[in-house]
């Protein structure tokens, strides 16, 4: 090592102190069969165009290599003696690209066959041993100890110019550390970069097999209480347990974490518990960033993006192109815009080859983010300097300077040329050769001569690198031609000859004119000599060059991204709030105001800066002032609907059933605004909702309670500072009475179970509660005295202590009345209300009891006998209830008839006799009693929220159509702009139509039509475990 | 008037026995005209101040109020400010053949094997659902009982939702046959689109397989003499001579046009249409073909997000339109206990395009034009089954819809159901009146 130093020291001209990287020295460990061999000759690229980094290029220079180190690059450099020259004139010496997303050389995933539901619950980790309790967090999963080079996929990588590689085991949300590689073929010591390079993870638990999570919303509640529980452990001085996962998690905190996420969402979602943690995520996106550009850039996250963009779609056959969505027509136009559209807004991205389906495609796709606006210089950048200073290895990786890793590629030209092809790719100064550089072009026009007959003409075209022949005979017949080391052999069968005739001859070059002369045998075995002059030299056919293509075309992204979102150019206002300074004026209108005035006719309301702000007559605006103004005239204004109990735009499952108890997922982590049902909903009046867990366990988990804003991100969704929710739920799903045989394992499995499961929980959340409290109540000073440890911090049983302390509300589905009861006994006798039963169709059996406990009740209007503990569901359920003094609601539980629950309102005038104003309240003021929201929604109250809605007819009837549903002041559904929506929407699926038969009939290959249709959830869904 | 409040005595002082399905009515003994009312008569047309009297369960005068000889009835009842339509019919319902949805004991309307014409619904019907009271209660007085899964699901029969046993509930026993079309597209099972759709591989192969059955069912039919008899054939008999319908239930346009091709070839007489989401798209050749169409349910989403948030809304109006013969139904999540609100699609077409009257017309007389009972019920017109139903208000809006009476084939049948019975019970519990 010692003289190592002091040997580059002497020989170089400018003595650089270079990096001494262990890849030199890993070998020297190894006994040598046979005769010491190592090579430390100087290399030297000399007339090179040298592309040191995206920043800097030298035009014409010389590149000095040794050991695998670049000694140094630059015009002029004296080149030591007894170096290996190498003259480069003509050709660029770029970076060679690193991909910082790769499973290079790394083990298959195994994953269970069949899934585990089958079989059955699995509630404990698969994996013996002292690790976490879940079997998806594997930070222990450690890449460099299953790294193992693999040729194949190595030469792959180097002929797209690839030289390095971050690679790790794709498996699991904490995934282990990843390993920095070089795609050197040389020994595995020799090419590992860098070791415990990054940490990675996921919201897919991938091969796990155990049942948590069960749904996008557990993976991020599993993350999340796997970070405190790190951090518990880590400051834990006594050491309760020992725990290698939670070990290794540790560790691997100082290092760059990378975050892969199927979508731009879950991109948004990792970045949020990112923030929570003081971690900053390095991204792998999906290609769908553009869709959500202003979020994303907001992370301030880095991102890797992936360059596969999906193939056209036949839509030829008129019906079977109905199956593709709007987002996926046109996600394929605008795919290969994305790095550029991000280059512009600011983003920092790699660039990976990994989500593409045949690697080969890389260039083709590359050049297509470039032709749609992705700059050449960033995207060099995207594969050298910033996945290397991802990494922190910028002083090695990524640019062409001195003591860096000699890995770079020699090219023909400009890399992201079409035309330019890779001859040679450099790692850790081993030469890997893909093309050969010196290869004659040997295209062109020949005479053919055989037996001293000149007897034909020989035309070869093709590429350099790939040749095509042919005979200009009558028949134009082909040639088979190959070429190698200096020699060629052609293969073609005449007309009127039995079998082909073969040559065999060599090239001579003069004036870099190709000759070939040798000897072949014609079909009957008779051997002859043979030559070929060229006469002409190749013309390329009909190619025009460098044409500079016109920059493509592509439509524009809207929000969101589906169906009937809302264009940019004319919404752009209502995108960002800004209606909301507007004021709307409703002129002579009938208003139900749910409030003392009852239903007051022919009254205007001003509504301006989101607010309801005056009720009354003859109403105007102030000239200053932007507003709309609306004929009520023969029309409803009513509050909007809130629906107490909605499934709706939730990603992945609503259920986290795996365990009893799942207090610690959250609905607000994985709120999805691109539900076509939000807007079906908007169009059916309703203006708020809150997003429930499902109802497979007693203790679901808390609830998102959103304002339906079509077209915002999942953060603009939720309602400011609402109160948080939690769902219950009791009954057969929570027995799992109707999930088979295979589910018979999971506690409770009876209604006395479910008791038990709320008494140990509660008795845990108190016990919880005071060890939390009491170490509130702490002095730093004594803590630090008394070497304290704080106590560990459960997200469980915090979400149940929140309800002790009243500061969580409980949502209950419930059926029958001996578990209505019960659960009300254990409240007060563990010191906690229930807020509201949601379904609750025997409340009306114990209304008595429900009111002297102070709860509400939200039920559907006339469901009833879909199960066993529904047969006494009955229609007069509401009005009983509300005749008994309880607030009471009637909710939705399905995506359809939440965009008419003002019908199934009416339905308790039906059954029951509630008056219209009464049954008016059960879908607007009293869910907004039950969600504590009724101080800001819920009726038409001067000061209150302006989320209202323009009715054609009495609310109540069936022929009552929302013409308008206002939210915040801000109008989100309007029925002449869904007229409109639907028009555009129609020729933009047209345009995008036109666009893909064209592309077919151009040779493009499309893959075949493929449908999404959005499941609807219910909260008794059980398939979706 | 004075009859009603006898009934709400009647159901007030009785809730203990009401835990049971109400008592049949008895047969009709006196002759009723019910006068003053505004008859909706099924067929397009309105009488306002109307008389409609009915004598042994056949209906006999309809017609202007002062047109009717009163003294030729033995009741006269005032239903002056209210609404009389015919009794509704669902057709296409498993509604009596199920009781509670997630307990399997309870269910009978699906069977083994994909070809089974030779179920008959009728004998699994049970006259003591629960559910089918509550359906009475808001003027669906008909059924038609039909089985579900495989091909052929089997035979369907017409019932009265009234009676003591099937045997005396049904009205047209073995109506039709039913199918499903094989699906055009189909979910994805495994790999990255897991869940989405694509077109279904099997299409030809299911088809191949309708071809055949239905090529040797006819074949047997055809034959003089049988070697041994084959029951499922035997069931196919009707639908090739005409006496039976063939329902077929198919969606998009590519399974429609294949499965009216499909009976045009194999010499149906009477195909129907069920579900039919895109049949608006094929009004022509539905209409070209005389084919009718029972309506897939309106209170469902859009088959796409890119469609018409009001497609399954306006379907209705889209056929009329066209000048195709349709009724509405039910069939969907939780179909027979949805059975109440069949009224209330209607009320749903109306706001998306139909005029009231059409409305009526599609759970009415253009019903049992499609099941082939219309010369028996559909309207009020004379001659027909006095089965029919009184509210004070529009039946098509539940703001509004309040059944006061119902008669089927002139039986004054009780309104009351096991829920009504619950809600007095707990109603007795807490004092409320």
């Amino acid at each position: 090592m010692k003289r190592l130093l002091l040997f580059s020291l002497l020989f170089l001209p400018n003595p650089i102190i270079h990096y001494t990287l262990t890849i030199i020295h890993a070998q020297e460990t190894f006994p040598v069969n046979g005769v010491f061999d190592k090579n430390h000759n100087y290399y030297a690229f000399k007339n090179a165009k040298i592309i040191v980094d995206p920043k800097n290029t030298i035009e014409k220079g010389t590149l000095l290599i040794k050991d695998g180190i670049i000694i140094q690059a630059a015009a002029e450099v004296k080149i030591p003696q007894g170096a290996v020259v190498m003259d480069m004139n003509g050709k660029s010496i770029y970076p060679s690209l690193i991909d910082l997303n790769s499973s290079y050389g790394m083990p298959e995933v195994k994953r269970a066959a069949g899934g585990g539901r089958q079989g059955g619950p699995q509630m404990e980790s698969g994996n013996r041993g002292a690790y976490n309790w879940n079997q998806a967090i594997k930070p222990e999963s450690d890449a460099v100890k299953m790294f193992s080079i693999d040729s194949k996929a190595a030469e792959e990588m180097r002929k797209l110019g690839f030289g390095a590689v971050l690679t790790s085991q794709k498996d699991g949300i904490a995934r282990g550390s990843a390993v920095l590689v070089s795609l050197a073929e040389t020994q595995e010591n020799g090419v590992v970069l860098k070791d415990q390079a990054a940490a990675t993870y996921s919201f897919d638990k991938g091969s796990s097999t155990q049942d948590y999570p069960s749904s996008l919303m557990g993976a991020i509640a599993l993350l999340r209480q796997t970070y405190l529980d790190a951090a518990w452990y880590k400051s834990d001085p006594g050491k309760k347990e020992y725990n290698i996962s939670l070990e290794a998690f540790n560790r691997l905190q100082s290092l760059p974490q990378i975050f892969e996420t199927g979508d731009k969402f879950s991109s948004l979602r990792a970045d949020k518990i990112g923030d929570e943690f003081k971690v900053k995520y390095i991204i792998k996106g999906s290609g769908t960033e553009y869709q959500r550009k202003e979020e994303i850039f907001s992370t301030f996250c880095s991102y890797i993006l992936p360059l596969n963009f999906p193939a056209p779609y036949d839509v030829e056959d008129p019906y079977d192109a109905q199956l593709v969505s709007l987002e996926d027509m046109k996600h394929w136009e605008m795919a290969p815009a994305n790095a550029g559209i991000m280059e512009k807004k600011g983003l920092v991205f790699a660039l990976t080859a990994s989500d593409l389906k045949e690697k080969s495609a890389f260039w083709k796709n590359l050049r297509k983010a470039i032709e749609y606006g992705l700059s050449e210089r960033e995207a060099l950048n995207a594969l050298t300097t910033i996945p290397a200073s991802m990494m922190g290895m910028e002083n090695k990786l990524g640019s062409l300077k001195a003591g860096m890793i000699a890995s770079f590629i020699v090219t023909s030209g400009n890399l992201f040329d079409e035309k330019t092809s890779i001859f040679e790719n450099w790692v850790q100064g081993v030469p890997y050769r893909l093309n050969d550089p010196n290869a004659p072009d040997l295209r062109g026009t020949y005479t053919l001569t055989t037996r001293g007959v000149i007897n034909n003409t020989l035309k070869i075209g093709g590429e350099v690198e790939k040749l095509k022949a042919n005979l200009e005979d009558s028949a134009k017949s082909s040639v088979s031609i190959s070429v190698s080391a200096g020699t060629i052999s052609l293969s073609y069968t005449l007309k009127g000859e039995a079998g082909p005739t073969r040559l065999s001859g060599t090239i001579t070059m003069k004036d870099s004119t190709p000759r070939f002369s040798g000897r072949g045998q014609s079909t009957e075995g008779v051997w002859f000599d043979w030559s070929a002059e060229r006469t002409a030299g190749f013309i390329r056919p009909g190619k025009k060059d460098s044409v500079k293509k016109a920059a493509p075309e592509f439509g524009e992204v809207i929000y969101p991204f589906c169906a009937y979102g809302y264009r940019t150019d004319t919404n752009k206002l209502l995108y960002r709030f800004m209606h909301r300074w507007d004021a709307i004026l409703i002129k002579n209108t009938t208003i139900w105001t749910n409030e003392a005035e009852g239903i007051l006719q022919n009254k205007d309301v001003l509504i301006t800066e989101g607010k309801i702000v005056r009720i009354g007559d003859n109403l105007s605006v102030p000239k200053t002032v932007k507003a709309i103004e609306i004929d009520g005239k023969g029309k409803h204004l009513t509050a909007g609907i809130i629906d107490e109990h909605s499934h709706i735009a939730i990603a992945g499952n609503a259920n986290e059933g795996t365990q009893a108890s799942s207090a610690e997922v959250r609905i607000g982590d994985v709120v999805n605004p691109e539900d076509i049902n939000i807007y079906r909903q908007l169009a059916g009046g309703v203006t708020a909702s809150q997003l429930l867990h499902g109802s497979a366990n007693p203790i679901g988990g808390q609830s998102a309670l959103i304002k339906l804003r079509w077209g915002l991100a999942p953060e603009e969704m939720k309602i400011y500072r609402a109160p948080g929710f939690i769902k219950f739920a009791l009954g057969e799903n929570v027995k799992q009475s109707n999930w088979g045989d295979n589910n018979t394992l999971r506690f409770p499995q009876t209604r006395m179970g479910v008791e038990q499961v709320y008494y140990d929980h509660f008795t845990r959340a108190k016990e919880y509660d005071a060890k939390m409290k009491a170490w509130a109540l702490l002095k730093p000073k004594d803590i630090e005295k008394l070497k304290l440890s704080a106590p560990r911090r459960d997200l469980e049983l915090e979400a149940l202590a929140e309800i002790l302390n009243n500061k969580r509300f409980i949502t209950c589905h419930s059926y029958v009345q001996s578990e209505v009861s019960m659960l009300m006994h254990v409240g007060d006798s563990m010191g906690f209300k229930v807020n509201t039963f949601t379904h609750i169709l025997e409340g009306y059996k114990v209304a008595d009891q429900m009111k002297a406990h102070g709860v509400g009740a939200s039920t559907f209007s006339d469901w009833w006998a879909y199960k066993m503990e529904v047969k006494e569901a009955i229609p007069y359920n509401s009005a009983l209830l509300v005749k008994m003094g309880l607030v009471t609601a009637v909710n939705s539980d399905d995506a359809e008839m939440g965009r008419r629950l003002n019908q199934e309102a009416a339905k308790a005038v039906k059954y029951g006799g509630l008056s219209e104003e009464e049954a008016w309240k059960l879908v607007t003021l009293n869910p907004a009693k039950l969600l504590h929201l009724d101080d800001r929604m819920g009726s038409v109250k001067v000061g209150k929220e302006a989320d209202v809605v323009l009715w054609s007819d009495n609310p109540l009837s069936i022929y009552a159509k929302a013409e308008k549903t206002i939210i915040d002041g801000v109008i989100y559904y309007d029925m002449e702009a869904d007229k409109r929506m639907r028009d555009e929407m129609q020729t933009e699926r047209a345009r995008l139509i036109r666009k893909m038969l064209s592309e077919k009939s151009g040779g493009t290959p499309t893959q075949k039509p493929v449908g999404k249709q959005p499941k609807v959830k219910h909260c008794m869904d059980e398939d979706d475990l | 008037m004075k009859r009603e409040l006898i009934f709400i005595l009647c159901a007030l002082l009785s809730f203990v026995v009401k835990a049971q399905n109400p008592v049949p009515a008895p047969a009709q003994s006196k002759s009723i005209l019910l006068i003053g009312g505004t008859a909706h008569i099924g067929n397009g047309t309105v009488i306002e101040n109307s008389a409609i009297g009915f004598k042994d369960g056949k209906i006999n005068f309809v017609g202007a109020a002062s047109k009717a000889d009163k003294s030729t009835y033995q009741e006269v009842t005032d239903i002056s400010g209210k609404q009389v339509y015919p009794g509704m019919i669902s057709p296409n319902t498993t509604l009596g053949l199920l009781e509670i949805e997630a307990v399997r004991a309870t269910l009978d309307m699906r069977d083994v094997g994909n070809f089974n014409p030779n179920l008959r619904s009728l004998i699994a019907y049970n006259t003591d659902n629960k559910i089918g009271p509550t359906a009475r209660t808001n003027g669906v007085l008909l059924a038609q009982v039909t089985p579900r899964g495989g091909v052929i699901t089997g035979t369907s029969s017409v019932m009265m939702l009234d009676g003591w046993n099937w045997d005396d509930a049904v009205l047209k026993a073995d109506d039709g046959v039913h199918m499903n079309w094989p699906q055009a597209y189909s979910r994805i099972r495994a790999g990255e689109d897991r869940g989405n759709f694509e077109k279904n591989k099997n299409y030809q192969k299911q088809k191949d397989e309708i071809l055949e059955f239905f090529a040797n069912a006819k074949a047997y039919c055809d034959a003089a003499t049988k070697e041994e008899k084959n029951l499922r054939y035997e069931a196919m008999r009707g639908i090739f001579n005409g006496s039976q319908r063939l329902f077929i239930r198919a969606n998009n346009v590519k399974q429609i046009t294949e499965a009216v091709n499909f009976s045009k070839q194999m010499g149906i007489m009477r195909m129907v249409l069920v579900g039919g989401n895109d049949s608006w798209m094929v009004a022509e050749l539905l209409k070209a073909n005389n084919i009718p169409v029972i309506v897939t349910r309106l209170h469902e989403l859009p088959e796409r997000a890119e469609d018409d948030i009001d497609q399954a809304f306006k379907l209705p109006y889209l056929l009329q339109k066209a000048g195709v013969l349709f009724c509405l139904n039910d069939e969907g999540d939780m179909e027979a206990i949805h059975t109440r609100n069949l009224p209330f699609y209607g009320g749903t077409a109306v706001a998306y395009g139909l005029t009231k009257e059409q409305a009526i017309a599609s759970l009415t007389s253009s019903t049992a034009r499609i099941l082939g009972i219309d010369n028996i019920v559909g309207t009020l017109e004379a001659g027909k089954d006095a089965t029919l139903f009184i509210s004070t208000g529009d039946a098509l809006d539940m703001r509004t819809n309040n059944v006061t009476l119902a008669f089927i084939r002139g039986k004054n049948i009780s309104l009351d159901n096991e829920q009504k019975a619950l809600y007095e019970k707990y109603k007795t519990k807490y004092g409320i009146k």
